[in-house]
C-alpha cells in the first residue's frame, strides 16, 4: 500500500483527523529542514509537505514568499530537496511526503521526479497545474506517486468531477479564495463544498489555507479528513532562525495537533 | 501559415495553455466564455470601433519619414503612430476592449499591472470613464523611473500599489496583481496589458490590438500600393508587436521583424532577451520562452526601459520564433539611446524608450534593403514619460 493511503487509512482506524504540515526546504537552511521535519513529526505532523522554493510563487501570501525568497539565497533547488529527503528516510520511513511546488521547477527536474518516489517521495502538488490536465502530458508519469490536485470554492461541479477522477492520494481542498496565509474562512461554504466532493468520492479531503488557530483547526477537522497548515508554522520557523531553538513550532503543532483529535 | 491559433485549450504549438491556480480557473473560463459570444456580437463591435475612433482617435496615421529614409538611402520607412493615440501609446487599444468586456460582465473592479505605467495609464483612463473602482500594481524600481506616469494614474482616480518582492519590476507587480486576483475573484476584472499570462489573455489582447495591423493592411495600399516588405516592433510581453504582425501572418513574403532589449548586451546576461537567449518555461500562467537559469528559477532581467523588463514573452511569439515566421533579434541600451536621438533629430518624434528598440535595429536592417523597398515601424508609444530616465541616464543638468 502506498504511504499516503496507508497512514490515513490508519488514522481513520484511530478515529483520528490527518495533520498536514508545510515547511519550505532551505529555510532557513537545509541542514536545519532536516531537523525541522523530524520535529514536525514528533510534535503532531501526520503527513509532510516540503515547499519547492520558486522565484514566481503566485499562490503564496507574504509569509511564504518570504521563505521561498531565503530559500533560493542558499540556492536550493529540487536536487538537493531531493537529497534532503533521502537524508529524512534515513531514520523515518513511515511518514508521507509530498512535494509541493510550481510547475517551472518540476519541469527541470522531470527525469528526478520520476525517480523521486524511489528516493523517498510519495506525491506532488504541482500548484499550477489545473487539477483536470494531468502531469502526464508534461512528461511527469510515475505510477507510484500521488498526485495531489486542488480544488477551490469557486470550481465548479463539473470539474471537481474531473480532477478527483485524476487525483490519488487525497484532494486538497482550499478553504478561501486568496493566496496562502490570507485570513477568511467561511466555514458553511467549506462543509458544503467538501460534502459535495465525497458525495461523488470517496478519496480523502483535506482542508487548508488559512488555519491559524486551534478553533480553524477544530472547525474545519470536523467536517474533512484532516487540515493543512503553512504559513502559521513557517512564521514561526522564520522568527525562531536566529537561535535555531524551534520549541515554539514544537509547541505549536502539538497544540493544532490536540485541537483536532 | 496558420493564423487560427490558439487552439481550444489556449495552445499556440506548444506554448501558451493555463497554468495557473485553482482558484483562477473559474474566472479565466467565465471571461473566455464571454469573449466567445462578445467577439462576434455586432453592438460589442461597434461600441469598441465607435470607442477606438471617438476616444482614442483611431485610425492612427501612416507617416512616411522622409529624413529616415534619406539617411539610410534604400527602402521606405514609414511609421504607423500608435504614439498618437488617447494616452500616448497602442496599450489604450486593448483597455478600450477589455473594459467593455468589465462592463458586460459586470464586474465593478479592476486591476492591472504596469511595467512603464502606460498600460497602466491606459487602464485607469478606461476606469475612470465607466466609474469604476482601479488598482494598479507597479513595481517600486518602475514607480521610481516612471514617476510622471504614476501621478497620471493618481489624477485618473486609480490607486497605485508598490511592490517591493522580487527584482521589484514588472514581473512582480505580474506576480502580485495575479494574487490580487485569486482573493478577489468573484468581483474583480484584471485587464493584462500584454500578450502574455493564461489563456484567454494573449488571444484577447492580440486580437484587440490587431486593429494596428488592419489599419496598416489598408494605409499600405493607400500609401504605396501593395503590402510592406518588413514590419517591425519592439517587443516586451509582445502586444504592439502581435498587433501589428497578426493580421500579417498569413501574408508570406512580408517579414515579422521583432526587436527585443539587449540591455547590456546579450553576452553579459544583463538583458531582458527571452526569445534571443532564453528557454521555454512557464510564467504567469503561460508556457513561452522564458530567461531561467537551470533548476527552473526566473532570472532577472536588465533594460533601459521599463515596459520591456520582462523575463518572458507573449506564447504567441514563441510559436512564430520556432515555425520561423517570425524573426527576433536584440538591441542594446546604448543602440537604443542613439535610436531615441536620431528619431527626435531626424523626424521630430519623441518615441518611447521601448518603442526605440525598433528603430535601433535600423542599422543593422537598412543596408540590406534597397530602394523599391517599404518597411514599416510600429511606433508603440511616446516617450515623454521617459524624459525623466533620460535625463538621468544622460546625466543631463536642466
Ligand atoms: C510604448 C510602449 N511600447 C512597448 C511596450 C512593450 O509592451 P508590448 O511588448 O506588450 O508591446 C510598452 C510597455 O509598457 C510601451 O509602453
Amino acid at each position: 500500500m502506498k504511504r499516503i493511503e496507508k497512514k490515513l487509512k490508519e488514522l481513520s482506524q484511530d478515529n483520528q483527523k490527518a495533520f498536514v504540515g508545510y515547511i519550505v526546504a532551505g529555510d532557513p537552511d537545509l541542514e536545519t529542514s532536516l531537523q525541522l521535519m523530524h520535529l514536525s513529526v514528533d510534535s503532531g505532523v501526520d503527513i509532510l509537505e516540503i515547499g519547492v522554493p520558486f522565484t514566481d510563487p503566485i499562490a503564496e501570501g507574504p509569509t511564504i514568499q518570504q521563505a521561498h525568497d531565503r530559500s533560493l539565497e542558499n540556492e536550493t533547488n529540487l536536487q538537493k530537496i531531493i537529497d534532503l529527503i533521502c537524508k529524512f528516510r534515513e531514520k523515518d520511513t513511515n511518514t508521507p511526503i509530498i512535494l509541493m511546488g510550481y510547475i517551472n521547477n518540476f519541469l527541470m527536474y522531470k527525469d528526478l521526479i520520476n525517480r523521486s518516489h524511489e528516493l523517498g517521495v510519495d506525491g506532488v502538488l504541482v500548484v499550477d497545474i489545473p487539477g483536470e490536465l494531468s502531469l502526464e502530458d508534461y512528461g511527469i508519469d510515475n505510477q507510484d506517486l500521488d498526485i495531489i490536485s486542488l480544488v477551490s470554492p469557486t470550481t465548479s461541479k463539473e470539474r471537481v468531477k474531473e480532477i478527483v477522477k485524476n487525483s490519488t492520494g487525497f484532494i486538497y481542498y482550499v478553504t478561501l479564495r486568496g493566496v496562502t496565509g490570507s485570513s477568511n474562512l467561511d466555514g458553511n461554504e467549506i462543509e458544503q463544498n467538501i460534502k459535495y466532493i465525497k458525495s461523488i468520492s470517496s478519496i480523502p479531503v483535506m482542508a487548508g489555507f488559512g488555519i491559524k488557530n486551534s478553533d480553524d483547526a477544530k472547525l474545519l477537522s470536523s467536517f474533512s479528513d484532516g487540515i493543512v497548515i503553512g504559513s502559521s508554522i513557517v512564521e514561526l520557523i522564520y522568527k525562531n532562525s536566529e537561535n535555531k531553538d524551534f520549541h515554539e513550532v514544537s509547541d505549536y503543532i502539538s497544540n493544532m495537533k490536540d485541537a483536532i483529535r | 501559415m496558420k493564423d487560427n491559433l490558439p487552439d481550444k485549450d489556449g495552445f499556440f504549438g506548444e506554448y501558451g495553455g493555463k497554468f495557473v491556480p485553482e482558484t483562477l480557473m473559474y474566472a479565466l473560463n467565465e471571461l473566455e466564455q464571454t469573449y466567445k459570444t462578445l467577439k462576434d456580437n455586432n453592438d460589442f463591435n461597434a461600441e469598441f470601433h465607435r470607442d477606438l475612433a471617438e476616444f482614442v482617435g483611431r485610425p492612427s496615421p501612416l507617416y512616411f519619414a522622409k529624413r529616415l529614409t534619406e539617411h539610410y538611402n534604400t527602402a521606405s520607412i514609414w511609421l504607423k503612430r500608435e504614439d498618437l493615440n488617447h494616452t500616448g501609446a497602442h496599450k489604450i487599444n486593448n483597455t478600450v476592449g477589455q473594459i467593455l468586456l468589465a462592463k458586460y460582465m459586470g464586474k465593478k473592479r479592476i486591476i492591472a499591472e504596469t511595467g512603464a505605467g502606460q498600460h497602466g495609464v491606459a487602464t485607469a483612463t478606461v476606469a475612470a470613464r465607466l466609474g469604476l473602482d482601479c488598482h494598479i500594481y507597479m513595481g517600486s524600481e518602475d514607480v521610481r523611473r516612471q514617476s510622471l506616469n504614476v501621478y497620471r494614474m493618481k489624477l485618473l482616480g486609480a490607486e497605485v500599489h508598490e511592490v517591493n518582492s522580487g527584482s521589484a519590476t514588472l514581473k512582480d507587480a505580474l506576480n502580485e496583481a495575479l494574487r490580487d486576483w485569486v482573493t478577489n475573484i468573484e468581483d474583480t476584472y484584471y485587464i493584462i496589458g500584454s500578450v502574455t499570462g493564461p489563456h484567454p489573455y494573449p488571444m484577447i489582447v492580440r486580437d484587440f490590438n490587431a486593429v494596428v495591423g488592419y489599419e496598416l493592411i489598408d494605409q499600405s495600399q493607400e500609401s504605396f500600393g501593395r503590402m510592406p516588405d518588413s514590419i517591425i516592433a519592439c517587443v516586451g510581453g509582445g502586444s504592439n508587436a502581435m498587433g501589428i504582425f497578426y493580421p500579417f501572418i498569413k501574408m508570406d513574403n512580408v517579414e515579422l521583424i521583432g526587436v527585443e532589449a539587449a540591455g547590456k548586451g546579450i553576452e553579459t546576461g544583463e538583458h531582458a532577451a527571452p526569445l534571443n537567449d532564453g528557454t521555454p518555461g512557464v510564467l504567469h500562467g503561460a508556457k513561452s520562452y522564458l530567461m531561467q537559469d537551470k533548476s527552473g528559477q526566473v532570472k532577472g532581467t536588465a533594460s533601459i526601459s521599463a515596459g520591456l523588463d520582462y523575463p518572458g514573452v507573449g506564447p504567441e511569439h514563441s510559436w512564430l520564433k520556432d515555425v520561423k515566421r517570425a524573426k527576433y533579434v536584440a538591441v542594446s541600451d546604448d543602440e537604443v539611446m542613439k535610436a531615441f536621438h536620431m528619431v527626435n533629430k531626424m523626424e521630430g518624434i519623441l518615441p518611447a524608450l521601448e518603442t526605440a528598440h525598433a528603430f535601433a535595429y535600423l542599422d543593422e536592417l537598412m543596408p540590406n534593403m534597397n530602394k523599391d523597398q517599404h518597411i514599416v515601424i510600429n511606433v508603440s508609444g511616446r516617450g515623454d514619460k521617459d524624459l525623466n530616465s533620460v535625463v538621468e541616464i544622460e546625466d543631463i543638468k536642466l
